[in-house]
């Protein structure tokens, strides 16, 4: 394997979008994404309790591929406990992550080794709509939402 | 017949991909890379001979003129049509199938009407219909798809009524690649007058289709996918129901005499042609047939069958692997899952040895959710493609598969 692959499918991508600790349904949520794909059919569906103006709980069901699977993955994990005011800049990091048009490097950008596994995907600008799909989804619905918590 | 000689037809695979590989290009489906001759006749026309047709009284208008018409015929032997007035230049597939949909079938559609498609369709050969049934409370049947691939020739036998006004197919299904038995569906429905539209997208590049000996009404193609441009295509339709039809689109080229309150149109076929047609895509449409006529069809439909036959082996011998559709008379198109790995991260990897595949849902969701799967991987061949390909492509999933477990 060569190592753009290497980089892309980094043993941290591939154990998040097999692992299971976000997979399912909650019972109680109050906020739902579907995010889709129409050009390749990846499709998630995203549950979350927002309790106090913070993210308590998220789940994921759907399928898609080891890219798009870790990167929903790894939004529930990295957004749980989050207040809605720190989404945006949240959501904005990681997007930026993955766009190989930014100006910034993606060390620059944070320092958490599981989000910079994904900056691999600058390199292969055909799998970026993998790696942001659920991210993009839950920015429009937040913008939707949340009016005022949304960047100036 | 020499592949090798074939190949070095087509300049595209001269070069290296960007990972610095070879370019195995098993996307043939999609669209058909394009021989030199192909992209000479465009950029002549461009470079040398530029100018409008039918219209100009000099040269170049004139000459251009001549090679349009040419083309026309050209097409009509093509597909051994009764006369060149059967043959409407369209901007591909999809424009010729909403032109019959809009032209022949929307002013005849009543409320309680039917219109027979089947569950293979691409989404060109299903919106269309799906739209017009919509809109004119009419229903849309469904021929259902076997496990094999193969379509339920028995539903269509029990369900064919004087309530379907149109039975439109595929040649070939751009998923399962399984070849549809036309003859048959056209003799059915003859039976009951009920006319016929075959979309053969598909099929040309690797099998000819006679227009008169199958005894279908309408039939519509792309030159893209037949190493010929986009952007342009072909409406087949019998003369005496083109020639019923009010023209498909209205403005220049089209009229006889114009007034600022009416007007009446030409003959067939430039009645149904209005505005400057696609004048280098049909001059390249020209070039891809000539392309193929040269080769022998019985070589080339050789060749594909071996190849598909060596694919489908190669692919069987993968554990895990799973191929949609299994009905013998298989088109060079073949769709796969292997085991839970996603098609994108398959065409992923195999794209870093220079090895372009489809990744997704083919524009076919409705054939996806009767295979209760949300996307495959397929393979398409064309003439320029070898074993070879398939034994780096069977080496490459192998490789992948590996990888994933």
């Amino acid at each position: 394997m060569n190592d753009r692959l290497k980089s892309l499918y980094q043993t941290v991508i591939l154990q998040k979008a097999k692992e299971e600790t976000y997979l399912g349904q909650l019972e109680e949520f109050n906020l739902e994404l579907k995010a889709y794909n129409p050009l390749c059919g990846d499709k998630f569906n995203i549950q979350i309790l927002v309790e106090d103006n913070v993210l308590k709980l998220l789940k994921y069901s759907g399928s898609g591929c080891s890219i798009s699977k870790a990167s929903t993955a790894v939004l529930c994990e990295y957004l749980e406990g989050s207040s809605i005011q720190t989404l945006p800049q949240k959501i904005d990091l990681f997007l930026e992550l993955v766009d190989a048009d930014s100006p910034k490097t993606p060390e620059e950008l944070t320092e958490d080794e599981t989000l910079l596994a994904f900056a691999a995907a600058r390199d292969f600008p055909e799998r970026k709509t993998c790696a942001n799909l659920s991210w993009k989804e839950l920015q429009k619905q937040v913008n939707q939402l949340f009016p005022n918590h949304s960047k100036e | 017949m020499n592949i090798d000689q074939i190949k070095s037809q087509f300049p595209i695979f001269r070069q290296k991909t960007p990972a610095g590989k070879d370019l195995i290009y098993l996307d043939n489906a999609a669209t058909s890379q394009k021989p030199q001759s192909v992209i000479d006749a465009i950029t002549n026309y461009y470079t040398n001979e530029y100018s409008t047709v039918g219209r100009g009284a000099y040269w170049p208008a004139s000459s251009n003129t001549a090679k349009f018409n040419q083309v026309r015929k050209q097409v009509k032997g093509f597909l051994n049509a009764a006369s060149h007035k059967e043959i409407i230049f369209t901007s591909g597939t999809t424009d010729g199938i909403n032109k019959v949909a809009r032209g022949f079938l929307a002013p005849k559609l009543k409320s309680g009407d039917s219109v027979m498609i089947t569950q293979a369709e691409h989404h060109a050969n299903l919106l269309p219909w799906q739209e017009l049934c919509r809109v004119k409370g009419a229903h849309l049947m469904v021929i259902p798809v076997l496990d094999s691939g193969a379509l339920d020739y028995k539903w269509i036998e029990a369900n064919l009524s004087e309530q379907v006004k149109l039975l439109t197919v595929s040649a070939c299904s751009n998923v399962l690649g399984i070849k549809n038995d036309l003859k048959r569906i056209t003799s059915m429905a003859r039976q009951h007058g009920i006319p016929v539209l075959i979309d053969a997208a598909q099929a040309l590049s690797h099998d000819r289709i006679d227009v008169q000996e199958l005894d279908c009404d309408f039939l519509v193609f792309s030159a893209h996918k037949m190493f010929g441009p986009t952007g342009v295509g072909v409406l087949y339709g019998r003369e005496h129901l083109l020639d019923q039809l009010s023209p498909f689109n209205y403005g220049g080229g089209i009229v006889k005499e114009v007034t600022l309150e009416e007007a009446s149109y030409q003959d067939l076929p430039s009645k149904h042609e209005a505005g400057t047609a696609n004048i280098a895509g049909v001059l390249g449409l020209g070039a891809a047939i000539d392309f193929l006529e040269v080769l022998s069809q019985e070589e080339v439909s050789d060749h594909l069958h071996d190849l598909t036959a060596y694919a489908m082996r190669s692919l069987q011998s993968i554990e895990g692997l799973r191929i949609l559709g299994t009905a013998s008379n298989k088109a060079p198109v073949i769709s796969f899952t292997m085991k839970d790995i996603h098609p994108h991260d398959i065409s992923t990897f195999l794209n870093e040895e220079g090895i372009c595949v489809r990744a997704g849902h083919h524009c076919a969701q409705p054939l996806m959710q009767r295979f209760e799967i949300p996307a495959s991987v397929r393979v398409s061949f064309a003439i320029y493609n070898s074993r070879e390909d398939i034994d780096k492509l069977t080496e490459a999933l192998l490789k992948t598969k590996s990888f994933f477990e």
